[in-house]
C-alpha cells in the first residue's frame, strides 16, 4: 500500500554550494512533460502551408479553439495571453496524465509545489498588470475599495486566491491518486478473499479483480479530472488576469 | 549525493520543485509561443487575409461586370431608339417622295393632257381654216358658175369670208 499519504518520492539529494537540493518525482515528470511538449510544438509548428495537411488542420483547429477561448473570456485585446494559457493548459493536462504511464512517473500536479507555483505566477501577473495600469499606490488603494472597511477582506481574498486555486488543482489530482491506490488495495484484498479456498499459495495471491476495473475509474480520476482541473485552472487564470487587463477604452475613461 | 532517500510530505512545498516548475513553465511558454502559436496563428491570419482579399476581388469584379452590363444595356436601348428613329425618318421620307412622285406624275399627265387639248384645238382651228378656204373657193366657183359672169373674185371672197366667219362663230 505504498503511496497513500506519501508525497512525491525524492529521487536525488545533494548539496550545492551549501544549499540542500532535493530532486523529486515531480521535477522529473514536469521536465519530461516540458520536453515532450517542446518536441510536439516543434514538430507540429514547422512546415506550415497555405493549403494545410490533415495534421495541420487539426493543429490549427486546436490553436484557434484556444485563441477563441481566450478572446471570449479575456477580450480581443488580451489575445496575446493565449500562448501562456496554452502552455499552462498543456502542462497541466500532461502533468496529470503522465501518471498513467506508471512506474517512476507521478502526476506533477499531484504535488502542491507545482500548483502553488502556477497560482503564484497568476497572482504576480495580476499584480503586475494592476500596478502597470494604476501605479503602485493606485494598486494599494484598490484594496480599500469599495469602502475602507473592506480592506482586510480584500487582502484576505487576494491571499486566498492563489491558495484556493492551487489547492483545488492539487487536491483533485492527488485525491484521485490516493483513491485509485486505495481501490487497488481493496480490489487486491477482495480477490484474495474470493480465492481463499484455493490451496495453492501463488494462485491465491493473484489480484484478478485489479484487471479492468481500475481502468474505468482511471477514466474518471485521471482523464476527466485531469482535463476539468486544467480547464478550471486556466479559466480562473483568464478571469483573474483578464480582470486586471480591461479593454483599452475602459482604461482611458 | 544520495539516491531515493524517501518521500516528501503529502501536502508540502519544496522550493526546488517550485523553482524547476517555474523554469519549465517559462521555457515552455517561450518556446511554445515561438514554435507553435506564433507560426500557426500567422498562418491562419494570412490565410484569412488571402480569403478576404479574394472575396473582395471577386466582389469588385462582380460589381464592375454589373456596371458594364448596365452600360451595355443602356447603349442597347439607345441604339434601339436610334434605329427606330432612323426607320421612322426613312419611312417618312419615302412617303414624302412617294407623294411627290405621284404629284409630279399627275402634274405631268395633266400637262400632257393639256398640251394634247391645245394641239387638238390648234388642229381643229387649222382644219376649220382649211375648210373655210376651200368652201370660199368652192362658193366662188359655184357662184361664178351660177352667175356665169365675171364676178370680181376678191369682192366675193371677202363677202364669203365674212359670212363664214359669222358661221364659224355661231359654230364654236
Amino acid at each position: 500500500m505504498d503511496g497513500i499519504g506519501n508525497g512525491p518520492r525524492i529521487l536525488l539529494e545533494f548539496n550545492l554550494f551549501g544549499l540542500h537540493v532535493s530532486i523529486t518525482q515531480t521535477v522529473l515528470s514536469s521536465f519530461i512533460v516540458m520536453v515532450v511538449l517542446l518536441i510536439l510544438s516543434w514538430r507540429l509548428g514547422k512546415g506550415l502551408e497555405k493549403r494545410p495537411t490533415r495534421r495541420q488542420v487539426l493543429v490549427e483547429k486546436g490553436v484557434s479553439i484556444l485563441y477563441n477561448l481566450v478572446e471570449d473570456t479575456m477580450g480581443k485585446h488580451n489575445s496575446h495571453f493565449t500562448p501562456f494559457i496554452g502552455a499552462l493548459f498543456c502542462s497541466s493536462v500532461l502533468g496529470t496524465l503522465i501518471s498513467l504511464f506508471g512506474g517512476v512517473f507521478r502526476s506533477a500536479t499531484a504535488d502542491l509545489s507545482t500548483t502553488i507555483t502556477w497560482a503564484l505566477i497568476v497572482t504576480v501577473m495580476v499584480w503586475y498588470h494592476n500596478i502597470k495600469r494604476n501605479g503602485f499606490f493606485g494598486w494599494l488603494k484598490g484594496f480599500t475599495e469599495p469602502v475602507a472597511v473592506m480592506t482586510p477582506m480584500n487582502i484576505m481574498s487576494e491571499i486566498a486566491q492563489p491558495i484556493s486555486m492551487s489547492f483545488r488543482h492539487f487536491g483533485n489530482i492527488a485525491g484521485g491518486g490516493v483513491l485509485t491506490t486505495m481501490i487497488y488495495g481493496a480490489l487486491a484484498a477482495g480477490s484474495s478473499l474470493i480465492l481463499s479456498w484455493i490451496p495453492n499459495e501463488i494462485i491465491r495471491s493473484i489480484p484478478f479483480l485489479q484487471v479492468g476495473i481500475p481502468a474505468f475509474l482511471s477514466i474518471y480520476f485521471d482523464l476527466f479530472t485531469g482535463f476539468i482541473q486544467a480547464l478550471v485552472f486556466c479559466m480562473l487564470t483568464m478571469v483573474y488576469v483578464g480582470a486586471a487587463c480591461p479593454p483599452p477604452e475602459e482604461t482611458a475613461a | 549525493m544520495d539516491f531515493l532517500t524517501g518521500f516528501e510530505s503529502f501536502v508540502g512545498v519544496n522550493p526546488w520543485t517550485c523553482l524547476f516548475t517555474l523554469c519549465n513553465l517559462l521555457i515552455l511558454y517561450k518556446f511554445m509561443k515561438k514554435l507553435l502559436f506564433k507560426p500557426v496563428k500567422n498562418m491562419i491570419d494570412s490565410r484569412q487575409q488571402e480569403i478576404d482579399d479574394l472575396y473582395a476581388d471577386a466582389n469588385a469584379s462582380k460589381e464592375a461586370a454589373a456596371e458594364l452590363k448596365s452600360q451595355y444595356e443602356a447603349r442597347l436601348t439607345e441604339a434601339n431608339a436610334e434605329k427606330e428613329a432612323i426607320l421612322k425618318d426613312a419611312y417618312r421620307k419615302a412617303q414624302l417622295r412617294d407623294e411627290e412622285m405621284l404629284r409630279e406624275a399627275q402634274e405631268k399627265a395633266a400637262q400632257t393632257l393639256r398640251r394634247a387639248d391645245e394641239q387638238i384645238a390648234l388642229e381643229k382651228k387649222r382644219a376649220m381654216n382649211d375648210i373655210k378656204d376651200e368652201v370660199s373657193v368652192m362658193a366662188v366657183d359655184i357662184a361664178s358658175a351660177v352667175l356665169a359672169r365675171d364676178v370680181k373674185k376678191s369682192e366675193h371672197a371677202a363677202l364669203i369670208d365674212s359670212f363664214i366667219e359669222n358661221l364659224g362663230e355661231s359654230h364654236d
